[in-house]
């Protein structure tokens, strides 16, 4: 029998984070602490992190989901939210695994929440055994420039080409950089977070564990993009041991519908139960 | 030489399914599919990046970019010469 999910708030800096804890079903294989993704991708991907997680404490593997400071049910409202806070919260999220578990905590993150985990791995004292990424954000820049896309859009559609004024999105991250607060798609984003994503480049946090990274493509056998391919040299002649894998399947975080990929649940379990036993990694299958 | 492409994205995008299969060049998107709202737009301008590895700028883009499958190819063929 699986045991039930364990839904508690933990003490934080300020305030109580909302979390849920999936204990491992017979001996602990491994403990990983989810890192969710940003914005209205946290909302579609619930869904997959939730049946992931399930799946995951089936073959013993305990898993913690934690709402970061400013969303989900955690205290704080979105405005409020800063990296430095969410690299806490996470701090604490693991602590408080480790001690339930007994056992080094893994992290699993996606989108915005990977580079989360990246940048928290590359800044921890003790090491993360395995590092989970489904389709990390790469660049903290570009994803931003894609954020503040969302309230550009409308002039962009309306205006013709030659007439883009203070609405672009250039001025928008000016604006957000040099200070103002601005309300994207219903979330208060803050300078000081606009410019900790702003900052961040996956290319400089190779992490020094092992890392099965995920992406999600049309077709499996489309070629490996060629960004990613630089970044995997990268880490790779950093002495990182990069797993990387495509799956076919739908972005379940940006699609219209709540989507789900069974492929990449069986996927990122195998790759857990892999490493667990020792097998060398394989090649990059791109 | 990038339609189908460019068809496979709108179609991932906006989880078309099959009804993509039938889009041509001259099938109208913005106005004509329902799916193409503005966050689809952004979604679908993200995805362009991603897959073809450019960078859009605002001032690149307008509606009439977005008319047809053509005009929306012929911006990636631009980008990508």
């Amino acid at each position: 029998m699986i045991p039930s999910a364990e839904p508690f708030f933990l003490d934080a800096a300020p305030g109580q984070r909302y979390c849920l804890f999936h204990p491992p079903a017979g001996n602990c294989r491994g403990a990983l602490l989810y890192v969710h993704p940003f914005g209205d991708e946290m909302n579609k991907a619930r869904r997959m992190a939730a049946v992931t997680a399930r799946r995951l404490a089936a073959r013993g593997y305990g898993v913690l989901q934690v709402d970061l400071y400013g969303c989900g049910d955690s205290s704080g409202d979105f405005a409020d939210a800063r990296w430095e806070i969410w690299l806490a919260d996470l701090e604490a999220a693991r602590a408080w695994l480790r001690a339930r578990l007994g056992v080094p905590v893994g992290l699993w993150g996606l989108r915005l929440g990977g580079l989360l985990a990246l940048d928290f791995a590359s800044r921890s004292a003790q090491p993360v055994p395995d590092l989970v990424l489904w389709q990390p954000v790469q660049q903290g820049g570009a994803y931003l420039k894609q954020f503040l896309r969302l309230l550009s859009v409308n002039e962009m559609l309306s205006q013709p080409e030659q007439d883009k004024g203070a609405g672009n999105t250039g001025a928008l991250r000016t604006a957000l950089l040099g200070g103002q607060a601005l309300e994207v798609a219903g979330y208060e984003l803050a300078p000081e977070l606009g410019a900790a994503i702003d900052a961040l480049d996956a290319a400089r946090l190779a992490p020094a564990g092992r890392v099965h990274w995920f992406e999600m493509v049309s077709a499996a056998d489309r070629p490996l993009a060629p960004a990613l391919a630089r970044l995997a040299d990268k880490w790779r002649a950093q002495g990182c041991v990069l797993e990387l894998r495509q799956v076919a399947g739908q972005q379940f975080w940006a699609t219209q519908e709540i989507s789900e990929s069974e492929e990449l649940v069986q996927a990122t379990c195998a790759a857990l139960e892999a490493a667990a036993a020792e097998v060398p990694a394989p090649e990059v299958a791109a | 030489m990038y339609i189908d492409d460019v068809k496979r994205i709108l179609a991932d995008v906006l989880s078309l399914g099959d009804a993509a299969g039938a889009l041509t060049e001259s099938s109208p998107l913005l106005g004509s599919i329902p799916e193409l709202d503005s966050m689809a737009v952004v979604n679908l301008i993200g995805a362009l990046e991603e897959h073809f590895g450019f960078v859009i700028d605002d001032d690149e883009i307008s509606a009439s970019t977005f008319e047809t499958l053509g005009s929306l190819t012929a911006f990636v063929e631009q980008k990508m010469a």
